[in-house]
């Protein structure tokens, strides 16, 4: 399915693999912002990626204590850095430009120089 | 290269499949029903290999490993909570599995399994109440409360049936229910049939009795045995460690479980056999404790979307390498607080089988989608054997939590 062809949203596109362009995991789509005004055609704007996304479809203190062991961040990814979407999220963009290799990066500090 | 893979695969499924878990439950089960339960372990393995050969496929075709599927199609509440009790499963399977490498360790070297020598552990159950229920073989009558870990007088014990007069009766046992033990010398080989290590002893390993093991042998063995098992304890309880002595022998004492696995003086046949055995549980529980530990670091990377595999090095899987250190460290904080990795493996089995129909229905559901899977999808054989297991597995996860309590962990 090509980024600009109609399809399902929740069903084909929410809790997928976001894969990047040099095929690495970055992340699920974890909710999908919208954008449109009253009468007007609704388009997709974003993925929403990270536990901040989880807001809208956690009941408050599940999300409370999200928020406690993950935090809230949320990384929002433009729609058109979407390339395709099959069994994955393809981008068209590294993860890194996406926004989307910070907590990789977090996490790389904790470990030793080399491996 | 045919047979080289045929090997591998065969030693995957023993490190990957064969686990503490199945020993403390096939052995569990040996010991109280004998061959009457062996079509269990036929169905269940036909069991692993349908959900096995399908999980392959759906990972082939759909490029969706296991967790990701799940939240995809169960969504992330739902997904949530499988994830979080699967994740607990495995991490007291992987403490369970930890302590059982320790104690395979204690058997073969005869190093205290704790770094206090087990003080502690002996001091944590020196105070705590057992509520046993003792059974006669002849009428079944609810017994007193033991202490467990406190050594009793033996006159206190009721006067034992036939064989076992000598010492005194198990109380609280699985293995007083023991129909016959004898039947498991197919499984013990020729070595034990001369009476020098038989399997009994791993079964007195993953036992009901679990901490009261080294007190009380099953019902059913020998007197002779017990005799046999006093003047052994004069050797060392390790294989390799010279001779010394670690058992009083006195009547009523109570010789650690790893002082029963004895090898009689000068029989090397059945010293290099039970070695072999233990070392082959050391291989099978060691590997299965990775296994455990990368799983709930796949499952982790898996649901939300990390870079993971063990293949990857460390810094560019930076998330599920950190994951896996964590689950590790925590598996171990808990076998070092004392607790019995057999109980362990019981909750973590009992954990497990709860959550399996849910992460079983996503990929039940996707092998049979033609959209997704297109001609890979589920045939009809493939279809009748995947529902058939999965009503399998939700009877038994319905009836698994009530069983467990209305049998107090299967000690009734």
């Amino acid at each position: 399915v090509k980024a600009s062809a109609s399809l399902k949203l929740v069903a084909d596109v929410r809790d997928l693999q976001i894969v990047d362009r040099d095929e690495r995991n970055c992340g699920i789509v974890d909710d999908i912002e919208l954008a449109g005004k009253p009468g007007g055609p609704l388009e997709v704007a974003a993925l929403v990626v990270g536990p901040g996304g989880y807001s809208a479809r956690l009941p408050g203190w599940a999300m409370r204590l999200v928020g406690w062991i993950a935090g809230r961040s949320a990384v929002k990814v433009p729609w058109d850095k979407v390339e395709g979407v099959t069994s994955v999220v393809h981008l068209n963009v590294a993860a890194g430009e996406a926004g989307l290799a910070r907590a990789e990066a977090r996490a790389r500090r904790w470990l030793p120089g080399r491996g | 290269l045919k047979l080289a893979e045929i090997f591998l695969g065969i030693l995957t499924a023993v490190g990957g499949f064969v686990d503490v878990s199945e020993l403390v439950f096939m052995s569990q089960a040996g010991s109280r029903f004998g061959y009457a339960l062996i079509w269990v372990v036929v169905l269940s393995t036909i069991g692993i290999m349908v959900f096995g050969e399908m999980s392959g496929r759906v990972a082939a075709i759909a490029k969706q490993p296991v967790f990701n599927l799940m939240r995809n199609r169960l969504g992330l509440r739902l997904g949530l909570i499988t994830l979080i009790a699967s994740f607990i499963s495995n991490l007291i399977t992987c403490a369970a599995e930890i302590g059982g490498v320790a104690l395979v360790l204690q058997l073969l070297t005869g190093a205290p399994m704790r770094a206090d020598g087990g003080r502690r552990h002996r001091r944590l159950h020196r105070h705590r109440l057992v509520h046993a229920v003792q059974v006669d073989r002849a009428k079944l009558r609810p017994a007193r409360p033991v202490h467990a870990g406190v050594r009793r007088r033996p006159r206190r014990h009721p006067p034992a049936l036939g064989r076992d007069r000598r010492r005194p009766r198990a109380a609280g046992s699985a293995r007083t229910l023991q129909p016959r033990p004898d039947r498991l010398r197919l499984f013990r080989g020729r070595a034990a049939q001369r009476g020098d290590v038989p399997l009994r002893d791993l079964f007195l390993f993953v036992g009901r009795d679990r901490g009261r093991m080294g007190s009380q042998g099953p019902r059913n063995q020998p007197a002779d045995h017990h005799r046999r098992l006093r003047r052994s304890a004069r050797c060392s309880p390790s294989p390799f460690s010279p001779a010394r002595r670690s058992c009083s022998g006195r009547p009523g004492s109570r010789p650690r479980w790893s002082e029963r696995w004895r090898f009689r003086p000068g029989c090397r046949s059945a010293r290099s056999g039970s070695c072999s055995r233990l070392l082959g549980m050391l291989f099978a529980i060691g590997g299965a404790a990775i296994e455990t530990c990368l799983a709930n670091a796949y499952s982790l990377g898996q649901f939300f979307g990390w870079r993971w595999g063990r293949h990857r090095p460390p810094r560019e899987a930076p998330r599920f390498t950190l994951s896996w250190m964590a689950v590790f460290v925590v598996a171990l904080i808990i076998v070092l607080t004392g607790v019995e990795p057999v109980e362990l493996a019981e909750y973590a089995v009992v954990a497990s089988i709860l959550v399996l129909p849910l992460t079983y229905l996503p990929l039940l559901l996707l092998a049979g989608d033609r959209t997704y899977m297109r001609v890979h999808a589920n045939g009809l054989l493939s279809k009748t054997l995947g529902w058939g297991f999965y009503a399998l597995i939700v009877v038994a996860a319905l009836a698994a939590l009530p069983l467990f309590l209305l049998t107090s962990g299967g000690q009734l």
